[in-house]
């Protein structure tokens, strides 16, 4: 066939006469595709709203705990830093800028993936969604659309006294975050902070798979954990480093879904229960007031302080996205070996370190579920890195349990301490100390090597249990590298008594040169009517005798061991 | 635009060069500037005179003009288009600062159409380019200098720089180069960086260069035709090196000496049937047949060849040019930097759309608004499937087209080698001389201007090397459509074979010389 210039036109006109038959029919998944649906949970009724299935849906957005933003060179931020300071030419879309993928996002999706039992795919790709907002500078944000990184998956989530649900995810993609949109009603004037835009977002989709507000909400809080167990992301709803927009419907048990409505934006897992409750009753209530009546599809937002949902806009309204496959950026191919490694070295999960806790320690449900709470993410730092070797709670109670983590020779013995007094001494003292400060287990400055001494000091009867609590105080107070033995020394806080061994064998000698007996005699000497009673057989006068001896000791003597003094010298003294 | 130009060229050619701050060389360039761009309107805007260097580097001594779309921090980069009239970039392109380091000057930003999106270099906010070439027969008249690197086409042609910088997107450095006889090379897809390079339609934009000899070409591709970590679709070293290697087999089979190529024993020349059109003016197909003849003389193989596809190609490069374009246009909405226009009070300022469209409406040319709106339908979800993945299918229908005819193997994809295909393909640049630069192309260039990219889009679609070598045939054997004006013939060789393709082009010119 010649080139003839009416080829433009006609493309335009009439695409059909152009249309090969050796094209190859390639379908892209631009809808979901409406499937059978076959309810995965059996259905048990909830007095809330009697009668009524209600399915939900999360779609999470989680910053990605990355150094640098997903395409660009700059460093990411947190919402403290001043506006516009980490802002490269790309993130502000300027002319002749190209995207370049950071590994490291990569990574911790593919973290995450793993985390989630998401199958991660070989080869994935990136698409831009147009659309014209401020908070959008080059007009489009590139995501995963039609080739995600990972697809499948699943997360089991635990509510109290009950089995354990399990949610799937439906899969898992890389995204650019936006910039930030202040609106100032005063002047009428829309602020733009370039720090966000383009930060590296995990999108991590579930099935509907969820039955209740309580599911929505452990959900969440279930997939926070995990991901600042394994450090891919900070999870802070309230920081927006996690966010969800969430999809409820209600239909009557055994009937087909309703129509959902989706809840965008939710920035604190409360808010998101209390959204999803509003929700179904306000669908309930459309639903009930007439036979004929359909909920209608739309964006719903939230409001914070009425907590009800309001329309944002109908289906009708949902914009056009044009998404594109993004011409830079090429296809993403992951390697079997790449995923291994990830695998090999990911950290420990929230449900192994839990079971884990409570297997090889002994520790209650309660502990577990404090030192857990506690960990926070520590552990990792930005792009995966290990850090200085586990700030959290976890490894720090680990390092606590196993002494100096040092192991004998047969390698058998550890030299190790009781998980039950170290527990204790770290969840009730330790923290207990630290919130008193204002302080979080992030200030920490006491090291496990010094908790784990003081511990010592106590179970050996060197100092009271008195005495460390105020030691511990101490040594908040002015951190020091010395030997703690040493700091009670010099604070004279070593216990009044001597060491519990040469204590059952009471030698004349020894008890001669026991400091307490100078106390104890000096308070019988004080109580002469208390003696008297003791003497007459009144033996609970003895706990005042005992007082006013550990008074005098400011809490070095062991009141077990004064106790036994005191009736020693009254009783033999009585005998003499 | 046109009078700043004139006058600091005038100014550096009396100031500098009494003072000695310049070469002969360079001052002859400014002397050309200040003569000439009055009427021909190449340049946008000529930098300040660089301080002369000590050291002796690969392109010392040149004068190089750079494309108005590729980013400079010294001058701006306006890309013809009002929406970025004062724009001045904060970094340099990668192309820039490689010719720069390789001790180049940059004389100056040339003209083109706005954006990239043009084929006669009118749709310009600084004025179209008139073509600066002057036939010996026939009276004065204004023709294109085709586009959309129509300035750098004319500066070259004008003998104002060394050589200059284009883009080619569907053939925006062949057609000028074609149109005002001078060679234009457009390199293999992902040699050249795209750093710094405003984009227009990613997937196909090449950075190429225009001088008016093969060599001095050579000598700009190969210092500016390096890897560069900044832009993802470069092609790696390892592509890069396996290409070569393999092109260094075939090169090796045919003597050169300084002058060209002695014999041109064992080149397969394959002449693709589709790309002679009985619209194509005798004015072009002349020329062309005397250069095949030429090749045959000095021993070369001439095949033909058929690449069916080729009749679908303009329009789906339409489609996906225009649907890049419409995407990456998103990001001139006249709040981050460039031109704002504030929306007149009465305005709906609802939605921050309509805020934007207020500056879009008015910044953007009639040519670029007409593709964003076209690229936009191509993508909205009901036109996706039969425009843009359509386009995409047979832009692969084209690849393979390619793949199969070439005699070496594609090395940026999945291809196999044929032994029994050729080495470069030849045929015409362009269907036509310049055209001339009437009312009607000026103010809205209709269907015709887009059909000037018919020969030009296939390479693009592609991302294969393709090179317009100039040529003049004797006017006397041309028949009734000679006009006397240039036109160019494209060598086009498989991808990575750049060197090999201007091998062929500098047969081309030694051939047309010795004539």
């Amino acid at each position: 066939m010649h080139v003839a210039p009416r080829l433009f036109p006609d493309f335009l006109l009439n695409t059909s006469r152009y249309m090969l038959a050796v094209v190859r029919p390639c379908r892209l998944p631009f809808s979901l595709t409406t499937r059978l649906f076959h309810d995965v949970r059996v259905y048990k009724e909830d007095k809330r709203w009697p009668g009524w299935q209600v399915i939900i849906g999360i779609e999470t957005h989680a910053q990605i705990k990355s150094r640098l933003k997903l395409f660009s060179e700059s460093l990411t931020s947190h919402p403290d830093d001043p506006p516009n300071t980490h802002v490269s030419p790309f993130d502000a879309a300027f002319p002749g800028t190209l995207p370049k993928l950071n590994p490291k996002c990569v990574d911790l999706a593919i973290r995450t993936a793993v985390a989630l039992q998401s199958d991660i795919q070989p080869r994935s790709s990136f698409d831009r969604k147009h659309y014209f907002y401020s908070d959008l500078p080059s007009g489009y944000q590139i995501t995963q659309q039609y080739a995600p990184l990972a697809l499948g998956g699943v997360l089991n989530i635990q509510l109290p006294d009950s089995s354990p649900v399990p949610v799937r995810i439906k899969q898992i993609q890389l995204e650019q975050d936006t910039a930030k949109s202040t609106f100032n009603p005063r002047n009428l004037t829309s602020s733009i902070d370039l720090n966000r835009a383009g930060t590296g977002l995990m999108e991590i989709v579930s099935e509907p798979d969820m039955r209740s507000p309580e599911e929505a909400g452990a959900y969440v809080r279930t997939l926070q954990a995990v991901l600042r167990a394994i450090g891919s992301s900070d999870g802070n709803m309230e920081q927006g480093s996690l966010r969800c927009d969430v999809n409820v419907s209600i239909n009557r048990p055994g009937e087909l879904p309703g129509t959902r409505c989706e809840i965008k934006n939710l920035n604190s897992v409360r808010f998101m229960m209390a959204a999803i409750t509003h929700e179904i009753k306000r669908q309930q209530a459309l639903l009930t007031s007439s036979s004929l009546a359909t909920v209608p599809q739309e964006t719903r937002g939230f409001d914070e302080h009425t907590f009800e949902t309001f329309r944002l806009r109908s289906k009708e309204d949902a914009p056009d996205y044009r998404y594109m496959p993004d011409p830079n950026l090429g296809e993403l191919r992951v390697s079997q070996s790449r995923i291994e490694t990830i695998r090999s070295t990911l950290p420990e999960l929230p449900w192994h370190t839990r079971t884990r806790l409570k297997s090889t320690y002994g520790i209650s449900e309660r502990d577990v579920e404090v030192l857990l709470s506690v960990d926070s993410g520590r552990e990792v730092q930005f792009d995966g890195d290990e850090g200085d070797g586990g700030r959290g709670a976890v490894a720090y109670f680990d390092r606590l349990v196993a002494g100096n983590g040092q192991i004998n020779e047969d390698g058998k013995k550890k030299k190790g301490r009781d998980p039950k007094v170290a527990v204790n001494w770290m969840t009730h003292e330790l923290l207990g100390q630290l919130a008193a400060r204002n302080e979080s287990f992030k200030d920490n400055t006491l090291t496990s090597g010094q908790l784990g001494e003081l511990i010592d000091l106590v179970t050996g009867r060197i100092i009271t249990g008195t005495s460390a609590k105020l030691l511990l105080r101490h040594l908040l107070a002015k951190p020091s590298s010395e030997r703690v033995l040493k700091i009670a020394e010099d604070l004279q806080l070593t216990a009044l008594s001597p060491s519990s061994s040469s204590c059952s064998s009471s030698s004349s000698s020894q008890t001669a040169e026991d400091p307490l007996f100078p106390l104890c005699k000096e308070a019988i000497a004080a109580l002469p009517s208390e003696v008297a009673a003791v003497r007459a057989g009144n033996k609970n006068v003895l706990h005042k005798i005992v007082g006013h001896v550990m008074k005098g000791s400011r809490g070095r003597a062991d009141a077990k061991r004064v106790r036994e003094v005191v009736e020693g010298l009254i009783m033999g003294e009585g005998k003499q | 635009m046109r009078a700043d130009v004139v006058r600091k060229c005038t100014d550096v050619c009396r100031t500098h060069f009494v003072s000695r701050k310049i070469s002969t060389e360079a001052c002859k360039w400014y002397q050309a500037i200040a003569e000439k761009n009055a009427v021909v309107n190449a340049f946008v805007h000529v930098t300040n005179v660089p301080k002369p260097s000590k050291a002796a580097l690969p392109l010392s001594g040149l004068s190089i003009a750079i494309k108005d779309n590729i980013a400079t921090k010294s001058s701006p980069t306006t890309c013809s288009s009002a929406m970025l009239k004062d724009f001045v970039s904060p970094f340099d392109a990668t192309v820039v600062k490689l010719l720069q380091d390789s001790g180049a000057d940059i004389i100056g930003k040339t003209n083109c159409d706005e954006f990239g999106m043009g084929s006669l270099n009118v749709h310009s906010v600084h004025g179209p380019v008139i073509n600066p070439f002057t036939p010996s027969t026939v009276t004065f008249e204004q023709r294109s200098a085709g586009g959309s690197s129509g300035g750098s086409a004319a500066a070259v042609a004008a003998g104002m720089c060394s050589a200059a910088l284009g883009t080619d997107t569907g053939g925006s450095i062949r057609l000028p180069a074609s149109y005002c006889g001078v060679a234009g090379l457009k390199p293999s897809y992902g040699l050249i960086s795209r750093w710094g390079v405003v984009s227009f339609a990613d997937s196909l934009d090449c950075v190429g260069i225009l001088a008016k000899t093969i060599p001095e070409i050579r000598r700009i591709f190969d210092t500016i035709s390096v890897y560069d970590m900044k832009d993802t679709t470069a092609a790696t070293p390892e592509v890069r090196e396996q290409a070569s290697r393999e092109l260094q087999k075939r090169l090796k089979t045919w003597p050169t000496s300084e002058s060209g190529l002695l014999s041109l024993e064992g080149l397969r020349v394959g002449i693709p049937q589709e790309y002679f059109p009985l619209e194509l003016s005798s004015a072009v197909i002349t020329p062309v047949r005397q250069v095949i003849s030429a090749l045959k003389d000095r021993g070369a193989k001439i095949i033909p060849v058929s690449l069916p596809s080729t009749s679908y190609a303009l329009s789906a490069y339409y489609v996906l040019a225009s649907a890049e374009a419409s995407s990456n246009m998103a990001r001139y909405d006249g709040v981050q930097y460039g031109m704002h226009i504030r929306p007149p009070p009465s305005s709906d300022l609802t939605k921050t759309s309509k805020i934007y469209a207020a500056a879009r409406s008015v910044a953007f040319g009639q040519e670029v608004q007409k593709r964003i709106l076209l690229g936009t339908y191509a993508l909205s979800a009901d036109a996706f499937d039969n425009y843009f993945l359509q386009a995409q299918r047979v832009r692969q229908l084209v690849k393979d087209d390619f793949n199969r005819i070439f005699r070496m193997q594609n090395f940026s994809g999945p291809s196999e080698a044929n032994q029994d295909g050729a080495d470069v393909l030849i045929h015409p640049s362009a269907i036509r001389t310049a055209p001339p630069l009437t009312s009607a192309n000026r103010d809205n260039s209709g269907l015709d201007a887009y059909v000037q990219d018919v020969l030009t889009v296939p390479a693009s679609l592609a991302g294969l090397p393709a090179l317009s070598v100039p040529s003049r045939a004797s006017s006397e054997q041309n028949g009734v459509d000679d006009d006397g004006w240039p036109i160019g013939v494209s060598v086009v060789g498989q991808w990575g074979s750049d060197e090999m393709v201007m091998r062929v082009g500098e047969a081309i010119e030694t051939l047309l010389a010795t004539k």
